[in-house]
């Protein structure tokens, strides 16, 4: 994937964006909320932008959703400039905020009516669209009771459909799921992974989980005090950590396996700890067999084995320098006990 | 924009139809003013039979009772009342993120901001015209005192007075408006409001003439847009002998009133848009589990 190749494909295009809010303050520099950021997002993919709260994601989605103008720089959605032409970008997107913007006092139903409307669309040109998009988000039940009624849950999901109503093909969720228990995540996850495979929306997103960024995105810029300081597929991410870690337990007195397991093909480490051994490999799951050959041929009890899979945590860890937290800012965190695993 | 400012006037008067306290808290002062106050506190009762000519009719600018020149200030006061609330819908859109939302979609800021004046404008009539009904039926209850129009009215007269009560409906609703795009906070809001009701209300002719009040009260009530709309009310209801400018130019300086106004409303709407994205930005934030 060159460069130039990516530009020509990219929907979402960010050129060195800087946002710096004023201080209330005079003679205070202003905070710089993003401080340089670049990247390009290709038709039809989910990208997610992860970071911890305070990093710059929902600054940078409003500059890209034209809500706000960047101090320097320059974002095009949908080869439209942003700061240029507003209007036109808007037409072209859907914007699912991370809070709940739908009128509690009107039904589910009405909301999307209303929100048709501000995109100059007759209620009878959307009629059918609504129920449509009340039906893929599991609301038809409660389409016609008051948003007031809703739990959080559905609430999100009614968010999700007002982004959609006028149907967009790119589409910025601002962390969609925060909020959601564990089994709302994997079903919002579920309709955001329909929107790509079945109609090939663009999905921009930005979330504070790892683990959300991991299993839903198809790549990921990570963001961290206003800079990206990677992009990537999660698993080019995560090979940057030297790939996983098969953790072999062995039993005490045993002959020593390092010479062996260094032999076997793959390995790329190994070492010995406490109760065995420690192996950095490409691929673990492919290695077990002739790890267990390996210590059998020697003679050598296995009590214990583990594939190990890097985890974003650890690569945030990497990257940073400090350990991934959910709030704050960079310098108090900078301080706090890495958190791997 | 038209489909806009329908969509976003519909939102509101399905809000307001579910939730129309507002409203009946915004009429109830009106109401008791036209039936205690307006019953117990006759003008006219105070100068002696005897004395030759009509100084009642005089001092109330040809007014048939005082009561009949009581209510159509209280056409105006309910008006204002009503407007009162006109602000808080926007506050309680900006805290719930409801505006943010609004202002994110392609609908253009002058619709935003024209669906609310609107929607809050005609809400307004509705106490006013309710005001003029029950003073005409009081006029049928034995005992009470009414509103009566002895020489009648053309039907550009009526149209005056529609004018009349539209414009100053909207001057009011833009002010509050104005207040509301201002505020963050509803206490801060009303707080202001519920300090500038009465001297709105008391620096105005609409509960008695001005002609017995100092120098300096006469010229601040001749310039409240409540005497001015007032005025335009009277001089086609009951004649327009005993005023010092014709209809025309209390009309005129009303409208006035509604176009600066709805001036600052508008600006203080835009700026509100603008930076309203920023701010909840940054209130919006909430814990993760």
């Amino acid at each position: 994937m060159s460069g130039t190749d990516g530009a020509a494909k990219a929907v979402i295009q960010a050129d060195d964006l800087h946002v710096e809010y004023a201080s209330s303050r005079k003679n205070t520099p202003g905070t710089k909320a993003v401080d340089g950021v670049s990247f390009s997002v290709h038709g039809g993919e989910i990208f997610g932008f992860l970071g911890p709260n305070g990093a710059g994601k929902t600054t940078t989605i409003s500059v890209l959703t034209t809500l706000l103008s960047p101090t320097s720089g320059r974002a095009t959605v949908a080869g439209i400039d942003t700061v240029a032409a507003p209007a036109e970008v808007r037409r072209r997107i859907g914007l699912v905020f991370q809070t709940s913007t739908a009128d509690a006092q009107l039904t589910g139903r009405e909301n999307l009516t209303l929100e048709a409307g501000l995109y100059g669309l007759r209620p009878s040109e959307v009629a059918d669209r609504i129920d449509e998009l009340l039906r893929q988000v599991e609301l038809t039940a409660v389409a016609d009771r008051l948003v007031g009624t809703y739990s959080g849950g559905m609430r999100r999901r009614l968010e999700l459909a007002a982004g959609l109503v006028h149907g967009p093909h790119i589409v910025f969720l601002d962390e969609p799921t925060l909020g959601l228990d564990p089994q709302g995540r994997a079903g919002f996850w579920k309709y955001i992974r329909e929107l790509r495979d079945s109609k090939g929306i663009t999905v921009f997103l930005t979330t504070h989980y790892l683990d959300e960024a991991d299993q839903l995105c198809d790549r990921i810029a990570i963001i961290d005090n206003g800079h990206i300081i990677a992009t990537g597929t999660p698993a080019e991410l995560k090979d940057r950590m030297g790939g996983d870690t098969l953790e072999i337990g062995t039993a005490a007195g045993a002959a020593d396996l390092t010479s062996a397991l260094g032999a076997i093909p793959g390995v790329s480490a190994v070492a010995r700890v406490d109760s065995g051994y420690r192996l950095k490999c490409a691929r673990g799951e492919a290695l077990v067999s002739k790890v267990v050959v390996a210590a059998q041929s020697g003679g050598v009890e296995i009590t214990r084995l583990a594939v190990h899979k890097p985890s974003l945590d650890e690569v945030f860890l990497h990257l940073t320098g400090h350990a991934y937290r959910e709030e704050g800012n960079g310098k108090a965190g900078a301080t706090g006990a890495p958190g791997g695993r | 924009m038209y489909r806009e400012v329908v969509s976003l006037m519909r939102r509101e008067y399905l809000r307001w139809i579910r939730a129309p306290t507002w409203v009946i808290s915004g009429l109830m002062s009106p109401i008791l003013y036209l039936v205690l106050f307006g019953q117990a506190f006759d003008l006219g009762k105070l100068i002696p039979a005897n004395v030759p000519g009509n100084p009642l009719g005089v001092v109330l600018l040809g007014a048939p009772n005082y009561f009949s020149y009581f209510a159509i200030g209280m056409v105006a006061f309910a008006s204002v009342t009503a407007a009162m609330f006109s602000g808080t819908g926007v506050i309680f859109d900006k805290q719930l993120g409801i505006q943010q939302r609004i202002v994110s979609t392609p609908a253009s800021r002058g619709a935003i901001f024209s669906a609310s004046l609107l929607f809050r404008g005609v809400l307004t009539l509705i106490p006013a015209f309710l005001v003029i009904g029950i003073a005409l039926l009081l006029a049928y209850v034995p005992g009470l005192a009414g509103l009566s129009v002895p020489a009648g009215v053309s039907a550009a007269g009526v149209a005056e007075v529609l004018v009349a009560i539209l414009t100053l409906s909207l001057t009011f609703t833009a002010l509050f408006l104005a207040f509301g795009f201002a505020a963050d906070r509803i206490e801060s809001y009303f707080g202001v409001v519920t300090i500038l009701q009465l001297p709105i209300l008391l620096t105005s002719n609409a509960m008695y003439p001005s002609g017995t009040m100092p120098p300096w009260l006469q010229d601040v009530v001749s310039v409240n847009p409540i005497s001015l709309a007032v005025n335009v009310m009277r001089a086609n209801l009951f004649g327009a002998q005993g005023y010092a400018y014709p209809v025309s130019t209390y009309l005129a300086g009303l409208i006035g009133w509604a176009v600066l106004l709805i001036g600052v409303a508008s600006v203080l709407a835009y700026r509100s848009f603008r930076t309203g994205v920023v701010t909840s930005r940054r209130s919006a934030w909430s814990p993760g589990p």
